[in-house]
């Protein structure tokens, strides 16, 4: 893996301002980077402000002091080049399968021919391609985060960010979801930042652990996950026989722990 | 053992198609049965309470030998261009108030006001601006239903989930393709069920209008009927007015599904 900085995140803070003029740090002064064509995911208890990370990274929040960098270029709001996938399903239920994931690409001007052939190559990408034409109301909760997923990559962002992607899913499913993501992390060179609360799907997608302190969200530890001797692991049953696996599953156990002590 | 006989009355189970069916056609059997006996058997006075055959024959009467027709199309056309006109303003400004606040801070407390307003208090002065013309009904039913349509749009529009609006912003859309590419289409079926509750809504003002303020349209038969004790002649009203609201509900329902298909579930 190449050590060129894809995304820079410097010292960034965030306060919300609570009803009552009390104010709330969420994230205080973290930083950390991003290496082109890696994934790094972001870990930590609820409170540390992992999402709201992820969300100034979009840009759909502004950070209340310090900075985000990706190429060179401060992020100063949302663009094309941070593509996002959330949670919830946001699926355009009007459209089709095929629809949906042409859509970035014909709100930025990509020609009809250029749409159809990137569409179709990222639909069999998430192995939708029976489905192209099915409206997403058809679909189970794991296909519609494959047209998510298909959707942001088709539109070529320099960094996808995906914010507890699989957390609505069943166990079986997200397994299949996360193996699925090590394949287009392998096949299209993407750049990717995680968020996750589970300790299994961190580990088995990191290249690199950001873990994140509660209240206020700080990075407490950065981990390489070094028993991949980094290489990634496309199969999941195989990462956990692993030597190392157990070692920095408790590892994070132990983090995961303190902090929830922490809180109370 | 024996089976134990299952109950009529089932705490939510849902009911088979024919149960429904027979449920539906006995209601209104008992309903024309009651009135059929009652007027029959001298139980009401047959000036207040004609019989329901009386209503119908009144009814093929009206519309084929004294151009009942004519009223009932003219009826028709004013709910139709009043509502085209409260649409046409109501679903862009409803939306638009339902995707940036900064408009909605500015309309909302406008809307909010007249919408506490009952319409029928502005026909004096409707009638004294306009004339006894068609414009005062239209107005009188544009004012009745806009407001109303305005404040549901915009509510439904504010129901569009973020998540939607936040996806179409990081594949790079600019504000103005957010809201007529993802929050408009998102909105639309709401917008359609929206129209359907108004468009009720306008026949009552129709009506009003009709029987208070003019001499066309079914509520002006219905006042005239009133003149000469013609009873039949008003339930016949009250029968078409019934039907044709059923009509356009249907159409609008049809419609909704038509146009919508995604939203049926595989």
């Amino acid at each position: 893996m190449s050590a060129e900085t894809a995304l820079e995140i410097r010292e960034i803070s965030k306060e919300f301002e609570l009803s009552g003029g009390r104010k709330l740090v969420a994230v205080e002064g973290a930083g950390f980077t991003v290496e082109r064509n890696s994934i790094c995911v972001l870990l930590g208890p609820s409170g540390c402000g992992k999402s709201t990370i992820l969300r100034m990274i979009a840009g759909l929040e502004t950070p209340s002091g310090g900075e985000i960098v990706i190429g060179g270029r401060r992020v100063e709001g949302p663009g094309r080049d941070r593509g996002m996938v959330f949670q919830a399903y946001t699926s355009f239920d009007w459209l089709t399968v095929r629809k949906n994931v042409e859509f970035g690409m014909q709100i930025n001007g990509v020609p009809a021919a250029e749409r159809r052939e990137r569409a179709e190559r990222f639909i069999n990408l998430v192995g939708l391609g029976k489905f192209a034409e099915a409206y997403p109301s058809q679909l189970s909760g794991g296909m519609r985060q494959r047209v998510a997923i298909a959707r942001t990559l088709a539109n070529d962002p320099e960094v996808l960010l995906m914010d507890e992607p699989f957390g609505a899913l069943d166990a079986e499913t997200r397994w299949l979801m996360q193996e699925l993501m090590i394949e287009v992390a392998e096949k299209t060179n993407t750049t990717m930042v995680i968020v996750t609360h589970d300790l299994e799907e961190a580990i088995f997608l990191a290249d690199k652990i950001v873990f994140l302190s509660s209240h206020p969200g700080r990075v407490k530890e950065v981990i390489v996950p070094e028993f991949k001797q980094g290489a990634r692991i496309a199969d999941k049953e195989r990462a956990v026989k692993l030597d190392g696996y157990s070692d920095l599953e408790a590892h994070l156990m132990r983090l995961m722990r303190e902090e929830g002590r922490g809180k109370e | 053992m024996s089976a134990r006989p299952t109950p009529f009355l089932q705490l939510r189970k849902p009911v088979s198609r024919r149960q429904k069916l027979l449920s539906a056609l006995a209601i209104w059997v008992l309903f024309f049965g009651i009135w059929i006996v009652a007027s029959a058997s001298g139980l009401v006075n047959p000036l207040l309470v004609p019989a329901p055959q009386q209503v119908f024959a009144t009814t093929f009467d009206l519309f084929f030998s004294r151009g009942f027709g004519s009223d009932v199309l003219i009826s028709i056309s004013r709910v139709l261009i009043a509502f085209a006109l409260a649409s046409a303003v109501a679903v862009p400004l409803g939306v638009m108030m339902g995707s940036f606040p900064a408009i909605e801070a500015f309309f909302a407390p406008f809307v909010s006001a007249w919408r506490y307003l009952p319409a029928p208090s502005f026909i004096p002065i409707l009638l004294m601006w306009f004339g006894t013309g068609e414009a005062p009904k239209l107005a009188l039913l544009f004012l009745g239903v806009i407001f109303f349509l305005i404040t549901l749009i915009m509510d439904h529009t504010k129901n569009v989930r973020e998540e939607l609006v936040e996806t179409a912003l990081t594949l790079g859309a600019p504000r103005h393709k957010v809201v007529a590419r993802v929050i408009f289409p998102a909105v639309l079926p709401d917008i359609v069920t929206a129209m359907r509750q108004m468009l009720a809504m306008t026949w009552t003002y129709l009506v009003i209008a009709e029987i208070v303020a003019s001499t066309t349209g079914i509520g002006a038969m219905m006042m005239r009927a009133r003149r000469f004790l013609n009873t039949d002649e008003i339930l016949s009203g009250i029968v078409v007015i019934g039907v044709l609201g059923l009509l356009f509900d249907l159409t609008f329902s049809a419609l909704h599904r038509w146009a919508f298909p995604y939203l049926r579930k595989a």
